[in-house]
C-alpha cells in the first residue's frame, strides 16, 4: 500500500523516541492506546475505536481519537496510509514501535514495584 | 465539522466524517461525543493559532503566531487608545491632580509612540512583500486580504477625521500648542474609538446622538475588524523568508511586552488616579471592561509572541 507524503512530520524536529509520548499531556493515554492497537497492524478511525474499547474497556471519542491521532502522525509515531474510501487507515512507524516499547517498559517497572509493594504489606485477594 | 478549522477539515475532514457516521449509527445521541467534538474543535483552532501547547512547525508557527498576534494587538490598541482619548480629553480642560494620572498618560502617550516605530518597522518589509508579489501577479491570495485592508483603512481614515471635529478637547486647555499630543493626533483617535462607549447599555441616551454619529459608532467597529482581519490574512498567506519572519516574529516580541507595559500604566490611572478636577479623570465601568478585553489580548499576544519568537530562532539555526 503506497504511503503518503510525510514531508511534514520529517521536517519537524522529533523529540527522542522515549520522550515522544513525555510531550502529549492529556493525549498521552490515547496516545498509548492508539500506539497499542497499531502495534497489530494497520487500523482505520473507527477499527481503532472498537478494537481500544475491546482490549482496554475504553471508547475514545471522536474528537480525543483525532487530536491525538493528528499528534502522533506529527511526531511521525505513526503514518497515514492511503484511502481508498473516505476512510484512512494509520500505521505504526519504527519510531512509534521503540516510543511504544519504551513507554510500556517504563510503565511495567512502575506497575511492577506497586504490585510487588502491595503484596509485601496488604493482604489482598 | 465547522468547529474546526479549515485547514484541518482539509486533511482529516472526510475520515472524520466517516467516523462520525458510524458513531452515529451506532449511538444516535451522546453528549459527551457532542461537547468532546466541539471542545477538540475548539482545541483545533486554538492550536492553529499558535496558542496551545502543541507547536506546529516552526515555519507554521510564526506565521499562525504573527497572525493572532496582529489580532491581539489590534483588539488591545482600539481599547487603548479609548482609554487613551478620554485621558487626553480631561487633560485638555484640567491637568490632573494625582501623580497616578500624570505618570500613567505619559507612559501610555511614549508606549504609544512606541507601538508606532514598531509597527512602522514592522509593517514595512511586510507591505514591500506584497507590493512586490502583486506587481509581479504572483499574489494571487494576497488581494483579497489586502483589498480588506485598504477599504478598512480607508473607511477608518476618512470617518475618523470627519468625526473628529466633534472632538469634546476642542476648545479645552490648549495643551496641543505644548507640543506633548498634537490636538488633531488626540481628535483623530477619540473618533476612531468612539464605538468603546457605555452609551450602547443606555439607549435612549444614544438615540439623542446625531444619526450619522450613531452610524459611525456602528460602521466604525466593522472597518476595524475588516482592516485586522486584512493583516491577519496577508500575514498567514505571504510568503516570508525565515530571516524575515525572525525579525517579524522579534517585534511582535517587543510589541507584547509595550502591551503589557500600557496596560500596567492603563491599571495605575484606574487604581491609584482617582476622579481628578471637575471628575475629568473618572474611571467608570467601560473603563474597567476595557481594562480587562487589553489584559486578556495582552496575554495572548505575549504568549503568541513567546511562541513565534521562539520558533523564528529556531528556523534560522535549523
Amino acid at each position: 500500500m503506497a504511503r503518503t507524503s510525510s514531508s511534514k512530520a520529517n521536517a519537524r524536529q522529533a523529540p527522542t523516541p522515549s520522550a515522544a509520548l513525555g510531550t502529549f499531556g492529556r493525549y498521552a493515554g490515547p496516545a498509548t492506546l492508539i500506539l497499542s492497537s497499531l502495534a497489530e497492524g494497520e487500523k482505520h478511525g473507527y477499527a481503532l475505536t472498537k478494537d481500544i474499547e475491546a482490549f482496554a474497556g475504553v471508547r475514545l471519542a471522536p474528537g480525543t481519537l483525532y487530536e491525538a491521532l493528528s499528534r502522533l502522525e506529527g511526531q511521525g509515531l505513526i503514518e497515514a496510509l492511503e484511502s481508498h474510501d473516505r476512510r484512512r487507515p494509520y500505521r505504526l512507524t519504527s519510531v512509534g514501535a521503540t516510543a511504544l516499547k519504551e513507554h510500556l517498559a517504563a510503565q511495567r517497572r512502575v506497575a511492577d514495584v506497586g504490585l510487588r509493594r502491595l503484596s509485601g504489606t496488604w493482604d489482598l485477594a | 465539522m465547522r468547529w474546526y478549522p479549515k485547514t484541518w477539515r482539509a486533511r482529516y475532514g472526510d475520515e472524520f466524517s466517516e467516523l462520525l457516521t458510524a458513531e452515529l449509527s451506532e449511538r444516535p445521541r451522546s453528549w459527551r461525543r457532542a461537547a468532546d467534538v466541539a471542545w477538540s474543535g475548539v482545541f483545533a483552532r486554538l492550536t492553529s493559532a499558535g496558542l496551545t501547547a502543541h507547536s506546529l512547525e516552526p515555519h507554521d508557527q510564526v506565521r499562525a503566531g504573527l497572525a493572532t498576534l496582529a489580532g491581539a494587538l489590534a483588539v488591545f490598541l482600539v481599547f487603548g487608545t479609548a482609554l487613551w482619548s478620554q485621558l487626553t480629553i480631561g487633560w485638555q480642560w484640567a491637568e490632573p491632580n494625582t501623580i497616578g494620572t500624570s505618570a500613567a498618560m505619559v507612559a501610555m502617550s511614549a508606549v504609544l509612540l512606541l507601538f508606532v516605530v514598531l509597527a512602522t518597522l514592522a509593517l514595512a518589509p511586510l507591505g514591500w512583500s506584497v507590493v512586490r508579489r502583486l506587481g509581479r501577479r504572483h499574489g494571487g491570495g494576497l488581494v483579497r486580504p489586502s483589498l480588506l485592508l485598504g477599504a478598512g483603512l480607508v473607511l477608518l481614515v476618512v470617518g475618523a477625521r470627519h468625526f473628529g471635529n466633534g472632538w469634546p478637547g476642542t476648545g479645552g486647555h490648549h495643551w496641543a500648542h505644548q507640543g506633548l499630543v498634537p490636538g488633531g493626533v488626540a481628535a483623530f483617535l477619540w473618533a476612531l474609538t468612539l464605538s468603546i462607549s457605555s452609551y450602547w447599555a443606555h439607549p435612549g441616551a444614544l438615540l439623542s446622538f446625531p444619526p450619522a454619529e450613531v452610524g459611525w459608532m456602528i460602521v466604525s467597529p466593522l472597518a476595524i475588524v475588516c482592516a485586522a482581519v486584512g493583516v491577519t490574512k496577508i500575514v498567514r498567506r505571504l510568503d516570508m523568508s525565515p530571516r524575515l519572519q525572525r525579525y517579524e516574529a522579534r517585534l511582535g516580541n517587543a510589541a507584547a511586552a509595550a502591551a503589557a507595559a500600557y496596560l500596567v500604566a492603563s491599571s495605575v490611572w484606574i487604581v491609584d488616579g482617582g476622579p481628578g478636577p471637575r471628575n475629568l479623570f473618572h474611571a467608570g465601568a467601560i473603563d474597567t471592561v476595557g481594562l480587562a478585553v487589553m489584559a486578556a489580548a495582552a496575554a495572548v499576544a505575549l504568549r503568541t509572541a513567546h511562541r513565534a519568537c521562539h520558533a523564528g530562532t529556531a528556523l534560522i539555526t535549523s
